[in-house]
């Protein structure tokens, strides 16, 4: 597939008093022409603040963008102007969030809001932008558009104020549309509702699209391709069918563990409810992230060099990238690990042998060497 | 003792809202519009629906959070008891639906005037009797002290752990109040208790000394069970314990839940909207839509074979978390209407898709079909 985005090292950090927030923290990740990639992680782990990377709308100060290239269609959008940069905005990246209500304007009707975006944007006369709104509010499902135009946001419901939004983010057919968990404050009827409708926009106009969530369900219907974040980092980066089949990233394996799965039935055989395979403790505080491999804390199948080095994200197969030592050596180069000699890899795979050799079993068969 | 925990019956509650913003008009909002739920001990029952569909306020009636309009809510009743006042009940409705029509004709004979004065003594007469009757065992007839007693043995869990703990007292005084307040534990013993408790929901002791914001969402849900268990209730109303927290956190409540269940010997009433969680929680699911419970049936069959169009869609609403699954999403259209004005008859109907001549004339009532289902549907589809 052809790479319509594509984003290197990217690092956007936030410069509090006396501490920094790695918000985002050397990601990778590239988008085709007409793909749609979800985005999961916990809550914190950098998933909004990657999307708002890419869209320039970093708060300066606190924030910063440090280091990376957002390469669009090979054009680094961290080196353009910020008036080049709001075109692209307009243009070719639209985003859509959780809450539309507060990036609706409550005193402006829906249509002022929707036909102001096509004026600015596609040099539209005022008379046809309204025109070309209420046909938009058709398009995103809205009944009686004609009237609903006049109307405020106050005056909608979740469901149909988040038809808005992708109305406006639709208006000047972007190549890209972020999505920020436009479901989530919705009901699954209208979330239903709302993920049928981006799917046939998408089908007709071919707009790649970052969905970001942390429902997995949501994930596993709509995406094509799924990057999993953990402080900060991509952990892990396939397609959605080799993210559920087959997770190589201890942290995906214990998300796919902890929800369950609806229609399956988790009974035991006397009875009683089978429980869940929780991931213990919860995500590192962003001012003292681990030494060595971020979720080397929580994770079953630490090992010795977890604590030391932390792992580089690897292609393991066709599209499938992990970062983890159960499945490569290679260490995240960083100037803090830079010393990391490969005499100490050595060394950790020695330990790693005789920790397994001391019989610990089943889960430790990890360190190919 | 009887295997019923908890018999609610006929449970009403209604809310008084402003026509509009700049009107003094009120009108009337049909929160729970006549629920009966019941509970066997050591049971979980899930409880879902879309957002306003009562969830919350039928938890918080069986509290007393609110106080309901009408209806009963039975704590360890005795079957026979049960019947012998839901008798009277019926009769005292059947009684107050004559008044209505008679008081509503523009013209009344002197019989109608008398037959109208009659009716209001027998209706007035019959309820207190009913209530004496049912203050045993009926939280909402019972009287003060009774009450007080009893009340104990309900607790809620809430979904927004920043919200629901009181931010000024340190873990062990939000542990403890209730046990200082009812007299169960006091000095050294209540420390211990409290202890106790913070080992069970898995917080280090040292989090007693410690105010609510120093924990994350998860460690206040935590705190919040804790909390719940104090007076070692038989029944906790979670309502969305898990919705607010992550995914690995919500799996480290689900599973402290189900162990504490097994421990404390408790029942349940779990609220929430994700339909995968409560199903995988519960023994039982009861589907609400505009204040009613439209379906009831065992957690495993409820997804292989639900029956209540609402359900059907709601169903299949909700995306599968596997890849290979078609998950073609089939929502019921449009959104829930205004429970202020709800649709006549089923007021599903204007959003479903097996509606047939008398849906929107007839209310259906809840009964039971050949698979033991419990549902509310005229025309429920086959298969
Ligand atoms: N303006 C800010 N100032 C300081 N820190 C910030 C700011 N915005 C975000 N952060 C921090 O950056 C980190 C990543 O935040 P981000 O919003 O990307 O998380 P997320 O993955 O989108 O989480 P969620 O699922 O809760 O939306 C968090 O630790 C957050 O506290
Ligand atoms: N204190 C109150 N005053 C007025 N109306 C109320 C009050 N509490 C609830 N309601 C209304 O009663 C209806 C039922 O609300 P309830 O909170 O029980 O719904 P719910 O099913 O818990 O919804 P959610 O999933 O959003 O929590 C809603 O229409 C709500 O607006
Ligand atoms: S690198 Fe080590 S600690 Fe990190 S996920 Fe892999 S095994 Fe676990
Ligand atoms: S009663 Fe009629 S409208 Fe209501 S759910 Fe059944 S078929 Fe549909
Ligand atoms: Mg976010
Ligand atoms: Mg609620």
């Amino acid at each position: 597939m052809d790479k319509l985005l594509d984003v290197k090292g990217l690092k956007t950090h936030f410069h509090m008093h006396g501490y920094t927030v790695r918000a985002v923290d050397g990601v990778d990740f590239s988008l085709g022409v007409g793909e749609t990639l979800g985005i999961v992680g916990e809550s914190g782990c950098g998933k909004s603040q990657t999307s708002m990377s890419v869209m320039r709308l970093i708060p300066d100060p606190p924030g910063k963008i440090e280091a990376g290239e957002i390469l669009l269609r090979g054009r680094d959008l961290l080196k353009i102007s910020e008036t080049e940069m709001r075109k692209i905005r307009g243009n070719n990246i639209s985003m859509i969030f959780q809450e539309p209500m507060t990036s609706l304007n409550p005193v402006y009707s829906i249509g002022y809001q929707i036909s102001e975006v096509l004026m600015l944007h596609r040099d539209m006369t005022k008379e046809d932008a309204l025109k070309e709104s209420v046909r938009l509010l058709k398009l995103v499902g809205m009944s009686d558009p004609e009237e609903r135009v006049s109307e405020y946001p106050f005056q909608l419901s979740g469901g149909l104020r988040q038809r808005v939004m992708i109305a406006i983010a639709m208006a000047c057919e972007p190549d890209i549309m972020i999505a920020d968990e436009p479901t989530t404050a919705l009901d699954v009827t209208i979330q239903a509702q709302i993920l049928r409708l981006m799917a046939d926009l998408k089908a007709r106009t071919g707009t790649s699209i970052m969905f970001i969530t942390h429902d997995l369900a949501v994930i596993a219907s709509f995406a094509d391709r799924v990057m999993v974040m953990y402080a900060g980092v991509v952990v892990e980066q396939a397609p959605v069918r080799d993210i559920f089949k087959k997770p190589l990233h201890p942290y995906t394996q214990g998300l796919l563990g902890s929800i369950p799965v609806l229609g399956e039935v988790k009974k035991r055989a006397d009875g009683s409810r089978q429980l869940l395979n929780a991931i213990p403790g919860s995500l590192p505080d962003h001012r003292n992230f681990p030494k060595g491999c971020r979720f080397a804390p929580r994770c079953t199948k630490v090992m010795a060099r977890c604590w030391e080095a932390e792992p580089a994200l690897v292609p393991i197969e066709e599209g499938h990238q992990v970062r983890c030592f159960l499945h490569s050596d290679a260490v995240q180069e960083t100037p803090a690990y830079a010393e990391v000699k490969r005499g100490q890899q050595r060394k950790w795979q020695r330990a790693d042998r005789r920790a397994q050799n001391a019989g610990a079993g089943a889960d430790t068969t990890g360190g190919r060497s | 003792m009887s295997d019923t925990l908890i018999k609610v019956t006929g449970l009403k509650k209604t809310f008084p809202v402003k026509a509009s913003a700049f009107s003094s008009k009120s009108l009337t909002l049909r929160a729970v519009d006549g629920v009966d739920l019941e509970l066997k001990r050591g049971e979980t029952l899930g409880v879902v629906g879309e957002s306003g569909c009562g969830k919350t306020t039928v938890g918080r009636c069986l509290l007393r959070l609110y106080e309901p309009d009408a209806g009963r809510v039975w704590l360890e009743p005795e079957a026979s008891l049960v019947s012998q006042v839901s008798q009277i009940d019926e009769s005292v409705a059947a009684m107050a639906e004559e008044l209505g029509t008679l008081s509503g004709q523009p013209t009344k004979t002197t019989a109608d005037k008398a037959r109208v004065r009659t009716l209001k003594q027998q209706i007035a007469r019959n309820k207190a009797h009913a209530n004496e009757l049912a203050s045993t065992s009926d939280l909402l007839s019972m009287s003060r002290a009774r009450l007080k007693a009893n009340r104990r043995r309900i607790q809620m869990v809430f979904q927004d752990p920043w919200a629901s703990l009181n931010p000024h007292m340190v873990v062990k005084d939000i542990v403890g109040e209730g046990p200082l307040e009812y007299g169960t534990h006091s000095g050294r013993e209540l420390d211990r208790w409290v202890h106790e408790l913070l080992e069970k929901v898995g917080l280090p002791p040292q989090a007693a000394n410690r105010y609510p914001h120093e924990f994350s969402g998860g460690q206040r849900q935590r705190i919040g069970i804790a909390r719940a268990l104090a007076l070692t209730p038989s029944l906790i109303v979670c309502d969305e314990p898990v919705s607010a927290l992550d995914v690995s956190i919500q799996a480290q409540i689900l599973n402290l839940l189900i162990s504490l269940q097994d421990d404390f010997d408790l029942t349940f009433i779990f609220i929430a909207h994700d339909l995968s969680v409560v199903q995988y929680i519960s023994d039982r699911v009861a589907v609400m839509y505009l204040g009613k419970v439209v379906e009831t049936a065992d957690s495993a069959t409820l997804y292989a074979n639900p029956r209540h169009p609402y359900t059907r869609s709601l169903l299949a609403a909700v995306p599968v978390a596997d890849p290979d699954h078609p998950n073609e999403l089939r929502p019921p259209e449009g959104d829930v209407p205004s429970p202020v004005n709800p649709p006549s008859g089923c007021t599903f109907h204007p959003r479903c898709r097996h509606r047939i001549d008398i849906c929107d004339k007839v209310i259906p009532v809840l009964g039971k079909d050949q698979n033991g289902h419990v549902i509310s549907c005229h025309n429920p589809p086959n298969g």
